[in-house]
């Protein structure tokens, strides 16, 4: 109940920072979690599964008559309550991860450009591209970007060379 | 054997059931496929399901799971699992140019064109590698020492990852020798807890304060999320029509070169074959275009073959793969085992014929491309939403601490559940200090099982 409250807050307007301090953030396993929650959800994780696991053990073993067969469905049992773990504490603690949305036509379009300029091929000539590509480009509206930055670098190449 | 309308029926059953819960599996990145597939796949042929059941749930799985990791992979700009990775780079460029719609679609097309490709030829090659069975099969404890320090030596440890075998086979050879002393034997739990390591070896460094400082992060992570882009009219665009003829060109061609070389980590493959691929394109966006169909194509078809070739060919699981998430389809005593003492294999490889392995692969892989092609293609951007926003990392690690808690104890009781911890935490920090991946301890543990004990008879000991 605490948790749904405090997640309620947050969606209000707490600001980012005030939310971040409340956490002992650490990385683990290529994400971010918090401390606490952490060591809840391992807890929980081994409790529910391991508890779903031994019921059904115990149980099936009085009605399945072949006892591997038995423990083959406790397994099964048991991973379902694995899955279970994971959704209680998906519901109780939040992800730590701030998602924003990209707004339409990115903006990095033009580091972009810049970075495929520097790699080992270059960027390439618009005239050499099959017809299917060009349409393909066309049609995401990404031909126009290629061809004149294509044209800016002849340009410069060019006022380069009258300098000279 | 069952008739052939049975034999059908449970196929597309199980085809069906292992591409629907794959696909959503795909999903959550981070979720190796030796975690998921292996215990999954286990389970399956433990509840006594006939063999084409079992191949075509493990086919349709691993085809499915590889198509929708494009979907973090390109939205999220996260890697969805260890075979996404070299993806990430031309990903997160067309994502910068304002279309992330076009990487995902190429790298799922890529990923059909090849995963269609890669059944016939991986079953082409292991009908020519075939013959050289019983020699291979023969000489099994020498093939796999051989293997491991291979696949050692091309592993990022380089030599490290070589001499760390020592240790490591070592170490499985003590832990089988003590576990037998009580009469338990135990080879699910080596798997799970290689796979997992990592995490047991970080769950115990927060545990102790030194190690916790390393870790300590000061704010949350931010994922920005790709737009939403529909650019077809209708359910779900053509994939042939997605490439053009020379990207279907390459990929074919990639998938044909990564389905013969089936030793090989299907990630080195995937960067070798996508540079070679990057160096023939002369346009930059086209370059990004072709490179990504053509790389995720490699993973698909270098992970098909791996496990394919060995399983039709020896019965024995010679390859990353096949050693990894594959290994239930070898090894799954009571019901599949491998004897290399006696030479008797009882698995897949014994169970079913090379006409079932071909056809029912490629159902497998229809079945995969009906449920997870659509699914990337409509509902990528809500779901790599959902699982950013309401999926805590910490309901991940849950589910898993949970895994290795059931699938050990169901193995091997309390000295299961002690040999998974030993085995993770050891595996993880190898893994994490110098570059002896999962990969490379898979077949440590191979070693362990099937060379030791010839090595020991050889020379005596």
């Amino acid at each position: 109940m605490e948790q749904q409250l405090a997640a309620h807050e947050r969606g209000r307007a707490l600001s980012q920072s005030a939310e971040t301090t409340e956490y002992q953030l650490v990385e683990i396993w290529g994400d971010t979690v918090d401390t606490r929650h952490l060591a809840w959800s391992v807890v929980l994780g081994i409790a529910i599964s391991y508890g779903a696991f031994a019921i059904a053990n115990r149980v099936l073993a009085a009605y399945v008559p072949d006892a591997a067969m038995a423990r083959a469905y406790a397994m099964l049992v048991g991973l379902a309550g694995c899955l279970i773990a994971g959704v209680v504490c998906a519901k109780l603690f939040k992800p730590k991860r701030e998602v924003v949305e990209e707004a339409h036509g990115a903006a990095g379009r033009e580091e972009v450009l810049k970075q495929l300029a520097n790699e080992a091929g270059g960027l390439g000539r618009v005239a050499d591209l099959p017809p299917s590509v060009v349409a393909e480009m066309k049609e995401l509206g990404l031909y126009e970007l290629f061809a004149e930055y294509e044209e800016r670098d002849e340009q410069r190449d060019e006022q380069r060379e009258g300098a000279r | 054997m069952e008739p052939f309308v049975t034999q059908l029926l449970v196929a597309l059953g199980m085809g069906l059931i292992g591409a629907i819960v794959f696909s959503g599996i795909g999903l959550i990145s981070g979720t190796d496929e030796t975690t998921t597939l292996a215990p999954l796949t286990l389970l399956v042929v433990l509840l006594g399901v006939p063999p084409v059941g079992v191949f075509s749930f493990f086919m349709a799985g691993a085809v499915s799971k590889h198509m929708t990791h494009a979907i973090p992979t390109a939205l999220l700009g996260i890697p969805g699992d260890t075979l996404a990775t070299p993806l990430l780079q031309q990903a997160t460029m067309l994502r910068n140019l304002g279309v992330p719609h076009i990487a995902l679609r190429k790298m799922i097309s890529g990923a059909i064109v090849a995963a269609f490709v890669a059944v016939p030829l991986a079953v082409l090659f292991a009908v020519l590698l075939a013959p050289f069975g019983p020699v291979i099969t023969k000489a099994a404890p020498w093939v796999f020492l051989a293997a491991s320090v291979a696949i050692a030596f091309f592993s990022s440890g380089r030599w490290a990852s070589v001499f760390l075998l020592v240790p490591f086979v070592l170490v499985i050879v003590g832990l089988q020798a003590l576990t037998g002393k009580y009469g338990v034997k135990l080879s699910v739990s080596y798997f799970l807890g290689i796979a997992i390591g990592p995490l047991i070896a970080d769950l115990f460094s927060i545990l102790s304060p030194a190690d916790r400082a390393r870790m300590r992060r000061e704010r949350v992570r931010t994922f920005s999320l790709a737009p939403d882009v529909k650019g077809w009219s209708g359910y779900f665009p053509n994939p042939m029509k997605v490439l053009d003829g020379q990207q279907r060109g390459w990929v074919t061609a990639t998938a044909a070169i990564s389905s013969a070389t089936f030793v090989f980590s299907p990630v080195a493959m995937t960067v070798v074959l996508g540079e070679l691929v990057g160096s023939r394109v002369k346009h930059a966006y086209h370059r990004l275009t072709t490179v990504i169909s053509a790389r995720n194509g490699v993973t698909e078809a270098t992970y098909i073959a791996e496990a394919l070739i060995p399983l039709i060919a020896f019965g024995l699981p010679l390859s990353p793969v096949a050693a990894g998430p594959a290994a239930p389809l070898f090894n799954a005593p009571p019901r599949f085992f491998v004897d290399t003492a006696t030479g008797h294999i009882n698995n897949l490889h014994t169970l079913m014929t090379t006409w079932q392995f071909l056809g029912f692969g490629l159902l497998a892989v229809v079945l995969a491309a009906l449920v997870a092609y659509p699914l990337s293609m409509n509902y990528a951007h809500r779901a790599a939403s959902f699982v950013a926003r309401k999926l805590s990392h910490e309901a991940i690690i849950a589910t898993f601490v949970g895994l290795i808690v059931v699938i050990s104890v169901w193995e091997g009781q309390l000295l299961g559940l002690l040999v998974i911890l030993s085995v993770g935490l050891l595996g993880g920090l190898l893994s994490r200090n110098f570059g002896f991946n999962t990969g490379v301890q898979f077949m440590g543990y191979y070693t362990a099982v099937l060379s030791v004990p010839a090595l020991t008879k050889a020379f005596g000991a």
